[in-house]
């Protein structure tokens, strides 16, 4: 029996449930949270060097209904991400949330959610996803509508039933997927095979409703618009769910449906990712240009990330080893990205009650070191060498090369520039608008929020210049698959 | 002896029933019928036990080949769903302990019971028989004691919602009288074994009265099953009807009689037989109605137990469309429904009961907030509404994705459509519950955590309901496999 595997999905969920029950003070909370998100990322590790490729059998109700979990490197790497930037979201949200009052039901989802992403992280075959999936909307639908008001209850409600309607779709595909193949495990190359000859037809809807379905929740154009609204959410929500997590598993998903269950071969030759990279391209273009009209630093942001999921997804309807390898790097290296702007923005507006782009003239010279970071980060997301975000792109590029399509790395370099015309605003407003004579008191974030800041703008540097290691793990996963 | 089981039932069910009318005293009237329906309910394990090993039970009274002979009939469906079902009331009586004083005169009280017996009784003689005017007999006696625990509360709406009741329930009975004196007149049997017998070989010399006999059985059925467009008694009566009569009838009344329906079609005739009839396409039509507006009503619906009722109509739409699609694992999954729904079902509207008895207001806008003030209760709630949606594990969801596969099975892919928007359709009326009892500022605003709990042996009940809930979805599988008519 491997039964530790399940440690890391169930240490959050118990915590998380005993938080809510028994609603401990102040700093006993914070530091049963901290104490939990970092034995957690042990766990993972330790998942990851003893557990890879170990299966678990959790419970059988039928023959569709078999749940297991199967953590291979692809699964343990994204849970790698997630558990490590849930420390640091830890850490800032203690500072970001403050001493309000009934925030134990906060930090309980907070942690229930952990756990389900890891969940899907570890799932071993599309019902078991699909189960962490519909719970995955269910535990992160309270963090969005924290705030309680009218607003952040619409915003919630439509969070929910686009959510829904999405998994509904991936349900319908699901079904009828499993009544052609009797099976839904997640095999490196597909478990379609030579079934797909004659049934093209089911084939390609399967493809398209599991593609659409997941790419709800990965806010493909054109059912994205949950996520921009979904900012009221308070900024570490905003930034670990909707930047990292959430979107995040949408793309996972889409992974494990491309490459694990249908199978490329199978794809390629129902021609249905003719469809969707059409959908792809789209997500790419729009969600730069609206990015440069929003006011709204987070939903900047937001657009931002709509945007840059696109790139992950090109991963996913080019089949070639080396976009594959774009696509998984920039998964990682964008979650780590957007996560440093999401809080150098919210230190902002937690600190200076600022949300909008024409507020923050001359709040570079407040605060130095957040906006150093942001700056960081952004050069980082633009992609210029030699940053973590060139080297993703760089393999992105290559792959589209390789299948011969010279359309990919024309979008990517446009939407380099679009990244820039969307973030340098934010920079040159920060740096340099506002009165220069005016002299301004430093007043950087407290710590719990500008270490993780930090912490994360460097890690973004320093995965640009030694991306190897990573690059060689997925380059591992790659040989598997093509 | 244990052969004899599903006639004991019955008796003891109606000879307490008239030992309870002749005692005054409230309590002991309570203990009677508590005690006599916990019993049976042990009888009915005993009979589950005794039918997984030998497939099936009959028991004849008279000479069966006879006219006048009363046949028994218990497979594994019969005496899973009685069990289910005698289950489900012993939770509903035992809640109803607690709760009816509110609802029901002092003086009415022993009448609730005295009926529930009765019900109860009949309810069962609906499943075991295998005899067509035995069944008719006790599709009567079912109605006329359902009417009875819908007016115990003496409103001027339930006798509104009885009578109207009474009418359309008398149509009912009326077509499936018509047809049984049809079948009769063709095959001069009763007995739903040697009907089959002698229709299999002749039905396409009588091809036109075999359609008439199948389409008077389904609206005759359908009106008291409030199958879709004949289901306009059902909000009313069972909106009106103190809670715990509510929760019987939504979950266990309106089921039988599909159940009986079930038995016509392809026990009486076969799959074959009605799968050459354009009748089956008609149930299938009315079952995804059914789903998709009753569902629709449901969201519309301002006061908690009517969307609850409404609610059941769309139900009952899985159910019929289950039959609707002519094959055995259609037929399977239907009666998986009828027990799923059943303890689902029940637990939803006694839950609606004490929302309703705390905060004093039927209006689901008066809801808000109660999250706060009774979390525990709301968190079952929450359970039933989510198996209602379709979360994996939950009976609801493993019906919908059966029908699913079984509509890809007799080729009807597009049909999966219906079941999925319906299944979003009910995220729509049962989620807006829940999120504003847990959520929002202003609905929290001057909520005392805690406030209105309920201790939590009251809430036991409707705790082992949805408990069974859960561990019905679980045993799905081995379930599923056991179904058949």
């Amino acid at each position: 029996m491997n039964l530790e595997i399940l440690l890391p999905i169930l240490l959050p969920l118990i915590v998380g449930l005993a938080v809510g029950i028994v609603k401990p003070s102040y700093d006993k909370r914070n530091k049963i949270i901290i104490a939990t998100t970092m034995i957690n990322f042990f766990l993972v590790l330790y998942i990851l060097i003893f557990k890879t490729n170990k299966i678990l059998h959790l419970i059988k109700i039928n023959e569709f209904l078999d749940l297991y979990l199967y953590p291979d490197k692809t699964g343990i790497i994204f849970a790698i991400l997630v558990s490590s930037l849930w420390i640091f979201t830890t850490f800032y949200s203690i500072d970001y949330m403050g001493e309000k009052n009934n925030l134990s039901k906060f930090f309980m989802f907070f942690l229930i959610t952990e756990g389900i992403t890891l969940g899907i992280a570890f799932s071993g075959n599309l019902i078991t996803l699909y189960l962490f999936y519909e719970l995955l909307t269910l535990s992160t639908f309270p963090l969005v509508i924290e705030k309680g008001s009218e607003l952040a209850l619409n915003a919630g409600k439509k969070y929910l039933i686009y959510s829904f309607c999405g998994a509904t779709m991936v349900l319908f595909g699901v079904i009828l997927l499993f009544s052609q193949t009797q099976n839904l495990s997640f095999i490196p190359g597909g478990i379609v095979g030579s079934l797909v000859y004659g049934n093209k037809d089911i084939f390609l809807m399967v493809y398209l409703l599991l593609f659409l379905g997941f790419g709800v929740k990965a806010a493909l154009v054109p059912f994205h618009s949950w996520l921009p609204s979904a900012m009221v959410a308070p900024t570490p929500v905003s930034s670990l769910l909707h930047a990292v997590a959430v979107v995040k598993s949408g793309i996972f998903a889409l992974g494990r449906m491309t490459y694990y269950v249908l199978g490329w071969k199978v794809i390629e030759f129902t021609e249905g990712n003719k469809y969707t990279l059409v959908l792809v391209l789209l997500t790419i273009l729009m969600g730069s240009f609206l990015a440069m009209h929003q006011e709204n630093l987070k939903r900047r942001l937001a657009y931002s990330t709509i945007s840059q999921l696109g790139y992950i997804m090109l991963a996913l309807v080019i089949f070639d080893s080396s976009s594959y390898v774009g696509g998984m790097l920039h998964m990682l290296f964008h979650a780590t990205i957007k996560i440093t702007l999401f809080f150098c923005v919210g230190a902002i507006m937690h600190y200076e009650n600022k949300t909008e782009l024409h507020e923050i003239a001359g709040i570079g010279k407040k605060m130095p070191k957040t906006m150093i970071s942001f700056t960081v980060a952004s050069i980082c997301l633009i992609g210029i060498p030699p940053t973590n975000g060139f080297v993703s792109k760089w393999f992105l590029a290559i792959g589209g090369l390789e299948q011969g399509s010279y359309l990919v790395p024309i979008i990517l370099l446009l939407s380099a520039f679009f990244t820039a015309g969307y973030l340098i605003p934010v920079i040159s407003t920060a740096f340099f608008k506002g009165n220069p004579a005016q002299e301004v008191e430093i007043s950087e974030p407290n710590n719990f929020m500008l270490v993780p800041i930090i912490l994360l703008a460097s890690i973004n540097v320093i995965l640009g210049f030694f991306p190897n290691a990573i690059i060689d793990t997925i380059q591992l996963a790659a040989d598997k698959l093509f | 002896m244990i052969n004899y089981i599903p006639i004991i039932n019955i008796l003891i069910l109606i000879l307490f029933s008239f030992v309870m009318m002749l005692i005054r005293k409230n309590n002991i009237v309570k203990f009677i019928s508590l005690a006599s329906n916990i019993f049976i309910f042990l009888l009915s394990i005993l009979l589950v036990k005794k039918v997984l090993i030998e497939e099936v039970i009959t028991l004849s009274i008279g000479n069966p080949s006879n006219l006048l002979g009363i046949e028994f009939y218990v497979g594994k469906s019969e005496a899973l769903v009685a069990l289910v079902f005698t289950f489900v009331m012993v939770m509903i009586l035992w809640y109803s302990k607690f709760n009816l004083e509110k609802e029901v005169e002092e003086n009415r009280l022993s009448f609730f019971y005295i009926l529930i017996n009765i019900l109860l009784a009949s309810l069962l003689g609906v499943i075991y028989t295998n005899d067509l005017f035995n069944s008719y007999v006790f599709i009567e006696v079912s109605t006329l004691s359902a009417c009875g625990i819908i007016i115990l509360k003496d409103k001027k709406e339930n006798i509104k919602a009885t009578v109207k009741y009474l009418i359309m329930s008398t149509i009912g009975s009326g077509l499936v009288l018509m047809a049984i004196a049809y079948i009769y007149s063709i095959t001069g049997h009763l007995n739903i074994s040697n009907i089959h017998e002698i229709i299999i070989n002749n039905y396409q010399f009588h091809r036109n009265a075999v359609l008439i006999i199948l389409g008077l059985f389904t609206v005759g059925l359908g009106i008291k099953s409030a199958v879709f467009p004949l289901h306009s008694w059902l909000p009313d009566a069972h909106s009106s009807a103190p809670t715990p009569a509510s929760a019987a009838l939504s979950a266990l009344v309106i089921k039988v009689y599909v159940f009986m329906l079930m038995k016509v079609l392809f026990r009486m005739f076969s799959y074959e037989i009605v799968n050459s009839f354009i009748i089956m396409d008609i149930i299938l039509l009315l079952g995804s109605m059914g789903m998709i507006f009753g569902s629709i009503m449901a969201i519309m619906q301002k006061e908690l137990k009517r969307m609850v009722a409404y609610s059941s109509v769309a139900q009952m739409g899985y159910i019929v469309f289950g039959i609707g699609l002519g094959t055995v694992s259609g037929t399977a999954i239907a009666i998986y429904h009828i027990i799923g729904h059943a303890v689902t079902k029940s637990s939803l509207f006694l839950i609606s009961g004490l929302f309703i008895k705390k905060t004093g207001s039927k209006k689901i806008e008066d809801l808000k907030g109660i999250g706060r003030e009774m979390p525990f209760t709301l968190a079952l709630f929450t359970l039933g509404a989510f198996s209602m949606v379709g979360i994996p594990i939950l009976p609801g969801f493993i019906s919908k994705w059966y029908l699913s596969l079984s509509c890809i099975e007799v080729g009807r892919v597009p049909l999966i459509l219906i079941i999925l928007a319906s299944s979003l359709l009910n995220l729509l009326y049962y989620f807006p519950i829940v999120i504003n009892g847990y959520f929002g500022n202003e609905n929290l605003q001057g909520k005392i955590y805690k406030s209105k709990k309920i201790p939590f042996v009251r809430l036991l009940p409707i705790f082992l309901l949805v408990l069974s809930m859960i561990v019905i979805g679980g045993m799905s599988y081995n379930l599923i496999g056991l179904f058949s008519i």
